[in-house]
């Protein structure tokens, strides 16, 4: 009987498989989830496993034949408003990925044939008045389920199955609030970790904690005062209108049972009073916590273990919002690498946030003299109202990196991280927060993007000891490429450019070794997983985003007349 | 109670901070309705896209000078432009003309 039950079931695994044309699948829980990177044929999270890497130990396509790489086949999600930012996931064979509008699907890894589409209603009047919107940026699988956030405030489960909707959670005001949900959601161990838009916007900027089975909101965490002792660390109740939020999804050390999770920044962004802010002055007296920091928390109660404010008192919007974490193991130490948006990189000891080393990425600095390898800023550039005075500032509001991902390879033990070169002029203007009836951006200045003073903009992709800072080699780009990075178990860095030509370069040596042209922008992730024992690279293309939108009057053209309503998912395999 | 509802009003002006009170007075020449549009594009954070107070391209294109009749602003503002700009649909049509007001009154080069 019991062997009978057995062939039955391996039977109907197999039909299934025929079926569909995949692996049979296997529940994502916690331990899977947790063990991802020594699973190679997926990629169940955003950044492909916990570890933060944004690596493939897959090597079928490497440095002797990626020069047979092709376009295996694509999918258009329709409705490309902003491009596709989103990463995509895979198990077992199967691709599902995001776009616009929180469009959803699942497709075979393979072919590509779609196996369902989710296509939310959402608060279309809502949307046409937001600004960062209506792109999405990832999703989250767990449970059976994926998980996608929306920009009207929502959080949703779908049946990874049917593609049926499971349950349906409001979490923010966003009629209210303006923000909503952009980023990918995290799933940790029986909970869906989501954080809200924010640092443009007088709100408080939550991050919540979401009941993966039912539903139902477990905790929230408010980034701005959200403690007793955060909220002392700003002046004239300025809490109530700080920003903050947490944008992109962070990660999960298993080790200390720990969230972490970038901030965004303060509201406003700039600040007209000058360094008065130590003393009770300006837009938003004190060190304003818990903005610009890494944060980490309790996944159960949303309680905060541990933390560091990268930039105290933020007052260049360079905030800690990028969700990346690299978790390096070096010579018994526990760290975990961490992009500021300002340029420099903030090495961590896993165990507490603690600060282990700082080094710079990009060579264009000057909003502060330096931070040192302690995380001290040294000669912080303060402003006034009126005429930004001196050189322009560097690097510009667009960031020294923008929010998507490097990759480490543990192969190479390098790490590949886009650099951005460039600066802008400003004028810092004093003004009100506007929350009723609903609130707008809440920026304290006007601003425009010029070269630095050292020549032209320009960005590099750089192959560095992520520990040290320590450079290996470094390809030029004449316009910074926005999209995230991959690095193989093949030897090969993965590079989509912002003028649509996918890269792959030798990850020990920077030499290009093959080129795609995709038709349009880069301006989202870029995954590679394997589906019936054959390796994939999957890359979604569109243009749109709030940096490239700065292209037109930077570089005029391709970017002047490039869409802003297209794009698709675009899979290579060899030929 | 009519009276009651003009106070109303006025707490609820008044909470919105700098943008509505601005507006009381909508016979204002058009260099206050210049002042005032100034105002409320700082308010409103139109500078995150229209550079240097508009006067230069940015997420947005440049302002000074734009070739684009009154009626097209207007819907604009109002009305926005899928995946390019937000639509402004909480602004009455006073901050809309001096948003306009501002736009005219930068010097076209």
């Amino acid at each position: 009987m019991w062997s009978k039950s057995r062939t039955l079931a391996i039977s109907a695994s197999i039909v299934l498989s025929g079926l569909y044309g995949v692996a049979q699948a296997q529940p994502i829980d916690a331990s899977r989830l947790e063990s991802a990177d020594t699973n190679p044929n997926d990629w169940l999270t955003y950044h492909g496993s916990y570890k933060g890497f944004d690596y493939s130990g897959l090597s079928q396509i490497n440095t002797s034949n990626v020069k047979d790489l092709d376009v295996a086949w694509m999918h258009f999600p329709g409705r490309t408003t902003r491009g596709v930012q989103s990463m995509p996931l895979a198990a077992d064979g199967v691709l599902y990925y995001s776009g616009s509008y929180s469009r959803v699907f699942a497709l075979d890894g393979a072919t590509g044939k779609q196996l369902w589409a989710f296509i939310p209603d959402l608060d279309e009047d809502l949307v046409s008045r937001q600004t960062h919107s209506p792109y999405n940026r990832g999703i989250a699988l767990g449970e059976g389920k994926v998980f996608v956030g929306t920009v009207d405030g929502r959080l949703l489960a779908i049946d990874m199955k049917t593609g049926e909707k499971a349950w349906d959670t409001k979490l923010e005001d966003s009629q209210k609030l303006t923000t909503g949900f952009t980023g990918a959601p995290l799933y940790v161990r029986g909970t869906v970790v989501i954080g809200s838009q924010g640092g443009e916007w007088p709100n408080r900027g939550p991050i919540f904690g979401v009941d993966a089975k039912t539903g139902a909101k477990k905790w929230e965490f408010i980034t701005v005062g959200g403690t007793p002792e955060a909220m002392k660390t700003w002046g004239n109740d300025t809490w109530r209108t700080g920003g903050g939020g947490g944008w992109m999804p962070g990660t999960y050390d298993p080790e200390t049972n720990s969230v972490w999770w970038g901030t965004a920044n303060p509201a406003p962004l700039y600040d007209w009073g000058g360094d008065s802010w130590t003393e009770g002055g300006g837009a938003r007296p004190g060190t304003n916590l818990f903005t610009t920091s890494v944060i980490a928390l309790d996944p159960d109660t949303g309680k905060l273990k541990f933390y560091h404010q990268e930039l105290p008192h933020d007052a260049w919007d360079f905030d800690s919002a990028i969700g990346e974490f690299v978790s390096i193991d070096r010579d018994g130490r526990k760290l975990m690498l961490h992009p500021n948006k300002s340029g420099y990189m903030f090495v961590y000891n896993r165990a507490d946030a603690s600060v282990a080393n700082v080094w710079p990425l990009i060579h264009n600095i000057n909003f502060v003299q330096n931070i040192d390898t302690s995380g001290t800023l040294v000669g912080r550039r303060e402003f006034q109202a009126g005429e930004m005075k001196g050189p322009p500032l560097c690097p510009a509001i667009n960031g020294g990196v923008s929010w998507n991902s490097g990759a480490y390879s543990p192969k190479t033990g390098l790490y590949y991280k886009i650099g951005n070169e460039w600066c802008q002029t400003m004028e810092v203007t004093k003004t009100t927060p506007v929350t009723e009836p609903q609130s707008q951006l809440y920026i304290g200045a006007t601003f425009h993007l010029v070269p630095p003073p050292s020549g032209t903009i320009y960005g590099h992709l750089d192959a560095r000891d992520p520990v040290t800072g320590e450079k290996k080699w470094e390809v030029r780009f004449p316009e910074p490429p926005l999209a995230s990075v991959i690095a193989t178990a093949g030897d090969l860095v993965f590079v989509p450019d912002p003028r649509g030509i996918l890269r792959a370069y030798d990850a020990r040596t920077g030499e290009q070794l093959w080129s795609h042209n995709d038709g349009i922008g880069h301006n989202g992730g870029i995954i590679s997983y394997s589906a019936g024992n054959k390796q994939y690279i999957a890359v979604v293309t569109g243009w749109g985003g709030l940096v490239g939108d700065d292209y037109t009057g930077a570089f005029g053209e391709p970017y002047k007349s490039m869409p802003k309503d297209a794009g698709a998912l675009i899979v290579y395999a060899l030929k | 109670m009519h009276h009651t509802m003009s106070a109303l009003i006025l707490v609820a002006l008044l909470a919105a901070g700098s943008v509505a009170p601005a507006f009381a007075d909508e016979a204002a020449s058009d260099g206050g309705a210049a002042a005032k549009g100034e105002q409320l594009f700082g308010s409103a954070g139109c500078g995150w896209c229209h550079s240097e107070g508009g006067r230069a391209p940015g997420k947005g294109p440049k302002l000074a000078g734009i070739q684009k009749d009154d009626a097209f602003i207007h819907n604009r503002i109002k009305n926005g432009y899928p995946g390019q700009m937000p639509g402004f649909k909480q602004f009455s049509d006073a901050q809309i003309n001096s948003l306009i007001a501002y736009v005219r009154s930068l010097p076209a080069q």
